[in-house]
């Protein structure tokens, strides 16, 4: 068996001092194989982030072990940097120099005699051969991408951490991300460690996926496994006034009736048997919405967290400012 | 370690020299400084000159003093490019690669001095143009630049050392503002010590700009040379690298 590329033994950092400050990682544990793509899905704050510092040396480790490329990242920091490449959730290239410049000093950084055939390598997989001596200020964001991932790929690193790689990017740079991605772990064999809060793409690229929330992992494992996690549907349902949710978990088929925020997630072994019962116990004037939800990375969410990932929170926010406009109208 | 140093170092002179706009104020800021600050006592009587400055020309006068006082602001130059990396992101980027802090420190410093000592032949080409006229040796010269770079290494090291946990834009500029004047007026770098008073003579005779202009000034007048000068130069510098080595290690951060 082959040791891990990565493994994490109760990994905690806390920023302030014992007591008052924040705990960023809370006991975090998880080991991931060599080769493969690894993702940390969770929302802004849960951490994410911080476990990458920490696994870079960028932060000091709180308490805890971590191991990344076989090195201790507390007493072995520098081999863990000549092992490892690093792509930023914003691109960060020097945009003062060229392509072929930037390549440069990343291999002047990881003292690399003889760059230049790599490099080579690199700018003709990633298509930018023909622009390496144009400067990137000039370069499109999804070349700019590309390039920082060749610049964590230039020495041969046995991992590579990303970063929210595709924040920000339109839907068609993020699906040649992705490709990229793939293509990189499959042609290169880097082991991935990925963070997002996209839920497709962590669906769609990683092999396995820790599941982050409040800096603990809440839950681990293949996409498939996570998804089996979930038995039955949720329908979502929001309404203007309060529900009966003795009624409603009575129906046979319901398996759980709890709030979250405006909505009540009602869990059933399946959606459309129990709608006809649901929707003749709610009145229907009060019923502003109601979504069925088949189970997938986002219910496993839902489930272990008690809330959505991504963007419930501002919407509860909206929904709050205009109820309560709503109450001043009148 | 080399090959790291080496990297930075020319991306803190590429950087700089690719910049026009930079390279347009480092050739005007010298003339400027002795076309108005040197032209002061143009019309003066030179015996009044002579009896104020000791020289026969203000300008020969000033030339070194302006010289010296210049290495305090590349310093603060050095420190704002660190900034800049810390705020861009891209010393994460270097700080994720096997490259110490402190060889970080060494490149900025070193970058700065190299670039603030671009300044000492334009300077002297626009000394020869208000009629100075130099008859140094190579030896006398060569010694004249390593007391500057010294002078430069020094307040590029003091200015990062100062600057090292901060991101904020303000904190070079404001810590410039604080110990550039004091270390401008309480030296012989723009006049003669002689008419200062007690306390302030004290902090020229062991502030770094008076032992550099005097130096400075003893080769453009032909005046003798106070060679311990340099030694004093050279140990201010070590002792500020070695400062900021140690600073630097410890708090340059970018979390």
């Amino acid at each position: 068996m082959t040791a891990p590329a990565i493994e994490v033994k109760g990994l905690t950092k806390r920023y302030g001092s014992a007591g008052h400050g924040v705990v960023a990682l809370d006991d975090v544990s998880f080991s991931i194989p060599a080769g493969t793509v690894f993702g940390l899905l969770g929302p802004n704050g849960a951490g994410k982030t911080t476990l990458i510092k920490v696994l870079t040396g960028i932060s000091d480790i709180s308490a805890g072990d971590a191991t990344v490329a076989g090195y201790d990242v507390r007493t072995q920091s520098m081999a863990v940097r000549s092992h490892i490449g690093w792509v930023a959730a914003e691109v960060i290239l020097d945009d003062d120099f060229t392509a072929r410049e930037n390549l440069w000093l990343q291999a002047k950084l990881q003292s690399l005699p003889d760059w230049e055939p790599r490099a080579d390598l690199l700018l003709k997989y990633f298509a930018l051969y023909d622009r390496a001596d144009d400067k990137v200020s000039q370069f499109s964001t999804g070349m700019r991408k590309k390039l920082e991932i060749a610049l964590a790929l230039l020495h041969q690193p046995d991992v590579i951490f990303m970063d929210e790689p595709t924040i920000g990017l339109d839907v068609g740079t993020r699906r040649m991300l992705w490709d990229i991605v793939t293509g990189v772990h499959r042609e290169f064999g880097v082991t991935v460690l990925l963070t997002t809060h996209y839920i497709e793409e962590a669906d769609a690229l990683c092999d396995q996926i820790a599941i982050i929330d409040f800096g603990k992992v809440v839950a681990q494992g293949t996409p498939s496994e996570l998804k089996a996690r979930v038995h039955g549907d949720v329908i979502a349902l929001e309404t203007s006034r309060p529900i009966d949710v003795p009624r409603l978990t009575a129906i046979p088929g319901v398996q759980d009736v709890r709030p979250q925020g405006n909505e009540w997630m009602i869990r059933a072994t399946t959606a459309e048997a129990v709608l006809p019962s649901l929707l003749a116990a709610v009145p229907a004037e009060t019923v502003r919405r109601i979504s069925i939800e088949k189970p997938s990375l986002e219910t496993v969410f839902l489930e272990l967290t008690g809330h959505r990932l991504g963007q419930d929170e501002p919407m509860r926010d909206i929904r709050k400012f205009y109820a309560q406009m709503r109450q001043v109208r009148k | 370690m080399r090959s790291q140093f080496s990297g930075l170092y020319l991306r803190e002179l590429l950087r700089t020299f690719r910049n026009p706009f930079v390279l347009l104020i480092t050739v005007v800021q010298p003339f400027m400084w002795l076309a108005f600050f040197g032209s002061s006592f143009a019309n003066a009587p030179p015996s009044l000159v002579e009896s104020f400055v000791g020289a026969k020309s203000y300008i020969a006068f000033l030339l070194p003093g302006t010289l010296s006082t210049s290495m305090l602001s590349v310093g603060m130059f050095g420190s704002m490019s660190t900034i800049q990396d810390k705020r861009f992101g891209f010393m994460k980027r270097i700080l994720i690669t096997p490259t110490s802090k402190g060889v970080i420190f060494l490149s900025k410093a070193l970058g700065s001095a190299t670039r603030g000592l671009v300044q000492f032949p334009i300077m002297v080409v626009a000394a020869l143009v208000f009629g100075v006229s130099f008859q140094l040796s190579p030896v006398e010269w060569l010694a004249w630049v390593g007391a500057l770079f010294c002078l430069a290494i020094g307040f590029s090291s003091l200015f990062l050392a100062i600057t090292a946990p901060s991101t904020d834009w303000q904190t070079p500029g404001v810590v410039s503002n604080f110990i550039t004047m004091p270390l401008m007026f309480a030296s012989t770098a723009l006049f003669n010590g002689a008419f200062f008073p007690s306390w302030m003579r004290a902090i020229s005779a062991v502030n770094p700009i008076t032992f550099s202009a005097l130096l400075g000034r003893s080769f453009v007048l032909g005046t003798s040379v106070p060679w311990i000068n340099l030694g004093y130069l050279a140990a201010f510098a070590l002792a500020l690298l070695g400062i900021g080595w140690i600073v630097a290690g410890r708090w340059l951060k970018v979390d």
